[in-house]
């Protein structure tokens, strides 16, 4: 199953399908991952969070709805928001087509990165967390 | 059918700008026949049968004695004691049951022939285009909700000029293909997405049947329509004909429910806000609640959240602001002319001249 499913090096993960980059000025982009972009199928509507908004690791900080289904976000880091990709609003069908490029969500000033970071999964566990789900 | 092949938005974009193929073979199909035919059915349908011509077909609904709605249905008369019935997939047993239950003393035989004839639909602008290259007949002679014997490719089938999209197109029927050897089928299927090619036909999966059939505003049995409701509050009164020569079953209950006037009635809600309405949803208005989605979805066609819903009749108006239940939040969205929710001079079956 996780042969289908593009899964980059560098990033980390969380159970609920969302992924982080960690940027050389140390914030962090967060988008959902090819697994999550795939069983939601064509998405429509991205409800985010505004700038300036403090994001909790775990907690729910936006939305995104498809055609089939609508299912929360979860902020895989604590911190503020810094950037909202203001382009999903008149495309969130990019979630769809690049969900590790033009699909990020939001860029967030972590602000226990190197705690919290213990939390989220590694490629590699995340692959083994895909494999999981398939039991 | 799948849920989609390539995906919903593109599947129904096709059918709205040029063509697709669905494959709808879990449709009952049922052969009524016999001299009593004609009488049976009139006794059962709301609809008035006498005037359906040899290969002439007619929408209608069937009613229990209280005048909920058991199914809605075409009917085509085939031969002059003979007629084709197309019943809802899950109301297939039901409504031969029903069917054999009041032939018992008529001379009428009633058959389900649905797993001896494929079916398939194919709709869209450019439908009589691409079926033409492989029919032997003149499909622009076939007036909607009539239907014709001819060949298409090698294969005999039934071609009627229905469908449940909102846009041009034909439903066809391919006799003698039992279900355990499909081969015709899958043969007509490949030769149809051929002829079509050039249009840019695609398969298309039960995703965008469903937002199709919605945006056109065409009901769905089991979700705007059941046993619950009655047709005039679905606003399908114009399948009612309570003067017709035959009484039918619910009509004593129906002509009373015609007289007064219906506490909810079914409409369409084009939603303001983000969001998309789905089955269930409540809608509120002033802190109350009025009523509740019975069919919702993306529609494509107008890249907005709609729905068909019941709402109580004093906020049935046009243009009425409402709120729909989104999870935890409440959204707004109007109420609007939902048969169909799309501009007609660009979208659907009246642009297109036939």
């Amino acid at each position: 199953m996780s042969e289908e499913y593009e899964i980059p090096e560098g990033l980390y993960y969380t159970d609920d399908h969302e992924w982080i980059k960690v940027l050389e000025d140390g914030t962090v982009l967060v988008g959902i991952t090819d697994y999550a972009q795939k069983s939601l199928h064509e998405v429509v509507y991205i409800e985010l969070p505004n700038v300036g908004d403090k994001l909790k690791q775990k907690e729910v900080f936006g939305s995104v709805e498809s055609v089939k289904a609508v299912s929360d976000l979860y902020s895989p880091v604590s911190g503020p928001v810094e950037e909202i990709n203001e382009e999903l609003v008149d495309s969130p069908e990019f979630i769809n087509s690049d969900p590790y490029g033009k699909g990020w969500i939001v860029k967030v000033a972590p602000k226990n990165l190197d705690e919290e970071i213990e939390n989220l999964l590694n490629a590699e566990q995340y692959r083994e967390h895909l494999e999981s789900l398939k039991e | 059918m799948p849920v989609w092949f390539e995906g919903v938005i593109p599947e129904h974009n096709a059918v709205r700008s040029a063509v697709g193929i669905f494959d709808t073979s879990h449709m009952g199909r049922l052969l009524v026949s016999g001299p009593d035919a004609e009488a049976l059915l009139d006794r059962l349908v709301t609809n008035d049968i006498s005037r359906l011509g040899p290969m002439e077909g007619l929408y209608t609904v069937t009613c229990n004695e209280h005048g909920g709605i058991k199914d809605d249905f075409i009917i085509y008369r085939l031969a002059e004691d003979q007629f084709f019935v197309v019943p809802n997939a899950s109301n297939r047993e039901k409504d031969l049951n029903w069917l054999l239950e009041h032939a018992k003393k008529s001379d009428v035989e009633v058959k389900d022939v649905s797993d001896d004839i494929a079916m398939m639909a194919i709709q869209g602008p450019k439908a009589e285009k691409t079926l033409q290259k492989i029919a032997s007949e003149p499909l622009r002679e076939i007036r909607r909700f009539k239907c014709k014997e001819m060949t298409l490719g090698k294969y005999k089938a039934l071609v009627a000029r229905t469908g449940y999209t909102g846009e041009d197109g034909f439903e066809a029927y391919l006799w003698d293909t039992p279900l355990s050897n499909p081969s015709k089928a899958l043969d007509l299927w490949e030769e149809i997405l051929s002829a079509g090619k050039e249009f840019g036909i695609k398969p298309c999966g039960l995703g965008a049947r469903d937002s199709l059939r919605l945006e056109a505003g065409l009901s769905l049995y089991g979700n705007d329509i059941d046993e619950e409701t009655n047709p005039f509050e679905a606003r399908l009164g114009f399948v009612v004909k309570l003067k017709k020569r035959h009484a039918f079953v619910g009509r004593e209950a129906l002509a009373r429910v015609n007289k007064e006037e219906a506490e909810r009635l079914l409409v369409g809600i084009r939603m303001l806000d983000k969001g998309i309405p789905r089955h269930g949803y409540e809608i509120w208005k002033r802190d109350r609640k009025i009523g509740h989605v019975t069919s919702g979805g993306f529609s494509p066609t107008l890249n907005v959240g709609i729905a068909l819903a019941y709402v109580a009749r004093e906020h049935s108006e046009l243009d009425t602001e409402v709120e729909i239940k989104i999870r935890e939040r409440l959204a707004k969205g109007k109420i609007v002319k939902s048969h169909p929710f799309y501009d007609e001079t660009q979208y659907g079956f009246k642009r297109v001249k036939t």
